[in-house]
C-alpha cells in the first residue's frame, strides 16, 4: 500500500489524490481538518503552512493546508461554507502564527483556540477581512 | 518575584523591528511572548495588482538578503503555470547564484554573531569577506542586493567567464577556511559564549516545524536540495551538515560547515556549466488557470510560494509566501525559556531572523 493510500485509509476517504502544480492534493470536507492534522502527526509529516483563498461573490473561502512528507508536498483543500473552521493549533503547534495571520487577514475564525494580541497589525480590532476593508477605504477615496 | 522585560521593537541585536516580552525571575527567563507585524507591508496583496514582470520585481523585495531565492521560488511556481522548463545552463546559473547568496547570508550572520559575542575583530573580518562575495554577485548580475537575475524560463544574464568567477570563489574559500571556519569551530571564545545556551530540543524542533540550519542544528536532517531537489542540485555532490546539540554553538557549527559545502557546490557548478541558452526566449506567456507551488532551500530554510492564476488575467489571483523565519521564530520562546537574560540577545540572533520576510 502506498503512503497516499494509507493516508486515505486513516482518514476514511475514497477521494482520489490529484498530482497538480507540484502538490499531491486531497480535497476533503472541512469537518475533517483535525483528523488530517492527527494523521499527519502520526506519519511524522512536517507542517508547512495554510493558504487562504477568498472565493468570488458569496462562495466563501478555501483553505489549503500543506505538509511535507519526506520531500513530498501534500496538500489538503477545504472549502468553507461560512467563515469558521476548527483550529489545529493544539495538535500542531506550528500552525499557531498562520492561523492568527489568516484570522487577521480574512476574518476567518479558527474555533477552539484563543487569540493572542494581533500578530500583524497594531490596534484592537480582530478578525477583520483586510481585503474588504481596503476595498471599502478605496471607495471612500 | 517575577517581572517583565520587553526587548524591542528597537532591538539591541538586530536592525529590524520585533518585540520579545520576557517574564523573568532574577536573571532567569521563565517564559516569553513574541510580537511581530511592526512593518507589515501587504506584499501578497500588492502582488495581485501587478503583472508577471512587475510581480517578480516586487517579490525580489520581500527580503534584502535572499532576494534571489524569492524570485527563484516565485519564477519556479510561475513556470509550473506556463509550462516552461529552463534550459540546463539556466539551472546551473540558478544554483551558482543561490549558493553565493547562501554564503553571503551565512557570512553576514557570522559577523553579527561575532559582534554579539564581543568578538569585534571577527565581525570586521566577516564583513570584509562578505564584500568579496557581493563583488562576485555584482560581477555576475551587475547588482549587489536585488540581482534581477530570474525570469520565467531561465535567467536574465549569462555567466560568460565562469573560470574567472571560479578563481574568485577559490580565493574566497581559502580565506574563509583560514579565518571564519576555524574560529567558529574551534575558538574558545565562541565555544564558551555559545555552548549549551538557547537549546531547542529535537522534540520542540519537530513540534514547531522549524526549518533550515536551525532544524539541522537540532538533529533534523532536512534540506530541500536533497529531499526535493530542484534546478541543477540533483547533479551536485554535497553533504548536509547535521549537529544534534540544538544550542547556539550547534547553529554556528552548522552554518560554518554549510559555508564549506556551498563552496564545494560552487566549484562543481562553475566547472561543469553546460553550454547553451540561459533562458527559453519566451516573453509572452499563456498562464493556465490553477495554482502552482514551489519550494526552495533558502539560506535560512525552506521558502514556499503558492501562485494562483486565472487564464486571460494579467495579474496573479493569489500569491502566498511562507518564509523560513515565519516558521522558525515561534521556536525562540522555547530557546529562551530557562536562559540567562544576558544570553537572550545572542539566542535570538542565532536563528538568523529576517523580519523583512516575516512582515512580508
Amino acid at each position: 500500500m502506498s503512503s497516499f493510500e494509507s493516508i486515505s485509509e486513516k482518514l476514511g476517504t475514497t477521494e482520489p489524490w490529484v498530482d497538480k502544480g507540484g502538490v499531491h492534493w486531497l480535497v476533503l470536507d472541512a469537518a475533517k481538518v483535525r483528523e488530517v492534522a492527527k494523521t499527519m502527526n502520526e506519519i511524522q509529516a512536517r507542517f508547512i503552512t495554510i493558504t487562504a483563498y477568498q472565493l468570488p461573490k458569496d462562495e466563501g473561502f478555501r483553505l489549503e493546508y500543506h505538509w511535507d512528507l519526506n520531500g513530498q508536498l501534500l496538500g489538503f483543500s477545504f472549502q468553507l461554507a461560512g467563515k469558521s473552521i476548527e483550529s489545529i493549533f493544539d495538535l500542531t503547534e506550528a500552525a499557531d502564527w498562520i492561523e492568527r495571520e489568516i484570522h487577521e487577514e480574512y476574518g476567518i475564525d479558527f474555533t477552539g483556540r484563543e487569540y493572542e494580541p494581533l500578530l500583524l497589525r497594531q490596534g484592537e480590532t480582530m478578525g477583520v477581512n483586510l481585503r474588504d476593508a481596503v476595498a471599502a477605504s478605496q471607495e471612500k477615496i | 518575584m517575577s517581572y517583565k522585560i520587553p526587548m524591542g521593537p528597537y532591538h539591541p541585536a538586530l536592525e529590524e523591528p520585533y518585540k520579545l516580552d520576557m517574564i523573568c525571575e532574577g536573571e532567569t527567563v521563565l517564559d516569553a511572548k513574541l510580537h511581530i507585524g511592526f512593518n507589515f507591508r501587504g506584499i501578497e496583496h500588492l502582488a495581485e495588482t501587478r503583472n508577471h514582470i512587475q510581480a517578480i520585481a516586487l517579490m525580489e523585495r520581500v527580503c534584502g538578503i535572499c532576494s534571489f531565492i524569492h524570485t527563484l521560488t516565485f519564477c519556479r511556481a510561475m513556470e509550473g503555470l506556463t509550462d516552461q522548463t529552463p534550459p540546463p545552463r539556466a539551472q546551473y546559473i540558478r544554483v551558482i547564484m543561490a549558493e553565493l547568496e547562501r554564503l553571503h547570508s551565512h557570512v553576514l550572520w557570522a559577523g553579527i554573531a561575532a559582534k554579539l559575542m564581543g568578538f569585534k575583530t571577527m565581525f570586521m573580518t566577516c564583513f570584509e569577506i562578505r564584500e568579496k562575495i557581493m563583488d562576485i554577485l555584482a560581477a555576475i548580475s551587475g547588482n549587489r542586493v536585488n540581482y534581477s537575475m530570474n525570469r520565467i524560463g531561465g535567467v536574465n544574464r549569462d555567466i560568460t567567464d565562469p573560470q574567472s568567477i571560479l578563481k574568485m570563489v577559490e580565493k574566497l574559500e581559502s580565506e574563509m577556511a583560514h579565518t571564519v571556519i576555524p574560529i567558529f569551530t574551534t575558538s574558545r571564545t565562541a565555544r564558551s559564549r555559545c555552548a549549551g545556551i538557547g537549546v531547542l530540543t529535537k522534540e520542540h524542533a519537530i513540534s514547531c516545524a522549524v526549518v533550515g540550519p536551525v532544524a539541522r542544528a537540532s538533529g533534523l536532517p532536512q534540506d530541500l536540495r536533497k529531499d526535493a531537489p530542484y534546478a541543477a542540485y540533483p547533479e551536485m555532490e554535497f553533504d548536509v551538515p547535521v549537529v544534534p546539540d540544538g544550542d547556539v554553538r550547534a547553529r554556528l557549527l552548522v552554518r560554518a560547515l554549510e559555508i564549506m559545502e556551498s563552496c564545494k557546490i560552487l566549484r562543481q557548478a562553475l566547472s561543469k556549466l553546460p553550454p547553451g541558452e540561459f533562458h527559453t526566449g519566451d516573453d509572452k506567456f499563456n498562464f493556465i488557470t490553477g495554482t502552482s507551488t514551489a519550494r526552495v532551500e533558502a539560506p535560512r530554510g525552506e521558502v514556499m510560494y503558492s501562485v494562483s492564476w486565472k487564464e486571460g488575467s494579467r495579474n496573479p489571483a493569489r500569491v502566498h509566501v511562507r518564509t523560513p523565519t515565519f516558521a522558525v521564530m515561534p521556536a525562540i520562546r522555547w530557546m529562551v525559556k530557562g536562559a540567562r537574560l544576558a544570553d537572550t540577545t545572542l539566542i535570538q540572533a542565532s536563528i538568523d531572523p529576517c523580519y523583512s520576510c516575516t512582515d512580508r
